[in-house]
């Protein structure tokens, strides 16, 4: 099976769980799903994920090939999963089909295509009869028509003087209008858990910087909070002010 | 000529497209059964060998077309081309399109044994295979048909035209002989 094989061949993943049905290391859970021990129906994938960019923030560092190995894994017990929807029904789909009838399927679908491919020889007849003719028709635009190069128009030094300017390095182009971002989400991620532990309570208003782009980030690192259960958003109406504090434990789990 | 009939050959002058003999009575106030017979007068006029113009039914209608002896002439001039041929894979493709429209390309697929993706990509671009909405099933695959540009290059006056699919069929000595190779391939894998 190739989810196994995908789980088997992979490096380990240095995650450590605490899913409602397993409390422990990613690669344990691969293992013991890949056993039977754990049932995959009962594992939220989504909530691994979501496990794994929390603990990506607080690294502060991407590691590619950790990452890479890690969606490979996912990507697996993906698989595992949607199979197991399917599974029931390929089963009795092959149950049911015994040699004698699977070679009567073949040699009925062999008899239905060679029907078609006998028309395409016929079409091929009419085609050779009829595609080289002339209807009366509106006159293609100009633009459209196919031109034939005159002869002697082209040799090699025009053409290599039309390839030149293309093969040249185009200018970089100035970027010194765009100022660079002062704030990262991993960098806000880090500002507002510790204003959090801090306080346990506070505001949108209080924190977030002036500038539009960096109140932005500071917004997507509430969202994060938000996703990833630390924190408890409320907003007593619209566009007022965001109150957010440490979520409790029941909320979070 | 009779009047009709020369009234008939203004309008298939003027038209781009051909045109449905209903349309031709409604434009000439008239009824189909006149239509009939000055088609047929103005088909006699054109027969083929004495003008350099022809009257033909075709996709639904009737049109004007080039005499083929003066087609390569009309080309030098027009700077128009011949249609590029079709493989076998293309034509294979088209058959099945032709004969089962409006299709998926799962179904043409599973006819053909193998992805038609190329192939269908490749007709569309020729204008030969056409989209035709969306099947009500679930993912609501495309479906594609033909259209006014493969009954012309085929020459046909509408799908009622195609070949009668019966008559490709295997015989049933063919479909014996089949079934015996595709037993004695069996036998040799030793399933």
């Amino acid at each position: 099976m190739r989810a196994e094989a995908a789980a088997v061949a992979a490096p380990p993943v240095a995650l450590e769980l605490d899913l409602d049905v397993f409390d422990g290391p990613f690669d344990l859970l691969v293992t013991l799903i890949l056993r039977d021990e754990i049932d995959i129906w009962e594992v939220r994938v989504s909530r691994i994920i979501a496990e794994y960019v929390v603990k990506l923030a607080d690294s502060g560092e991407f590691d590619l090939d950790a990452t890479s190995q890690f969606v490979v894994l996912v990507a697996a017990l993906l698989e595992m999963k949607s199979r197991l929807l399917l599974e029931e029904e390929i089963e009795e789909e092959l149950e049911d089909l015994d040699p004698d009838e699977a070679a009567r399927q073949l040699l009925d679908r062999l008899v239905r295509y060679s029907q078609f491919r006998n028309a395409a020889g016929r079409l091929a007849g009419l085609w050779a009869e009829h595609s080289g003719r002339l209807y009366r028709s509106a006159p293609v635009p100009a633009a459209l028509l196919r031109r034939a190069t005159p002869e002697g128009a082209l040799s090699a030094e025009v053409l290599a003087g039309a390839l030149v300017p293309l093969l040249r390095e185009p200018p970089a182009p100035d970027t010194s209008h765009l100022a660079d971002l002062a704030v990262s989400l991993v960098k806000e991620l880090r500002r507002l858990r510790l204003i959090l532990d801090d306080t346990g309570e506070f505001t949108f208003a209080a924190v977030a910087p002036r500038e539009r782009l960096e109140r932005a980030v500071t917004f997507f690192a509430l969202l994060e909070l938000h996703s990833s259960g630390e924190a408890r958003l409320r907003q007593a109406h619209h566009f007022g002010d965001i109150v957010v504090s440490r979520a409790s434990a029941a909320a979070a789990g | 000529m009779r009047s009709l009939t020369r009234r008939l050959e203004a309008l298939l002058f003027i038209s781009s497209r051909p045109v449905p003999a209903d349309r031709l009575a409604e434009a000439c106030r008239c009824d189909e059964g006149d239509v009939a017979a000055a088609l047929t007068e103005l088909c006699d006029e054109f027969a083929p060998g004495r003008h350099g113009i022809e009257v033909r039914e075709v996709a639904g209608g009737i049109t004007l077309a080039v005499a083929d002896d003066c087609a390569d002439d009309v080309r030098r001039l027009t700077g128009a081309e011949r249609p590029d041929d079709l493989s076998p894979a293309l034509l294979e493709t088209l058959a099945v399109v032709s004969y089962l429209e409006p299709v998926t390309r799962a179904e043409i697929a599973e006819v053909r044994g193998v992805s038609s993706e190329w192939a269908l990509g490749s007709l569309e671009e020729r204008g030969l295979v056409e989209q035709k909405g969306r099947a009500d099933s679930p993912g609501a695959p495309i479906l594609y048909g033909t259209g006014e540009r493969f009954l012309k290059l085929f020459g046909l006056r509408s799908r009622g035209d195609l070949p009668d699919p019966t008559e490709f069929a295997l015989g049933v000595a063919e479909v014996d002989e089949l079934r015996a190779r595709l037993h004695a391939n069996a036998e040799r894998r030793g399933v």
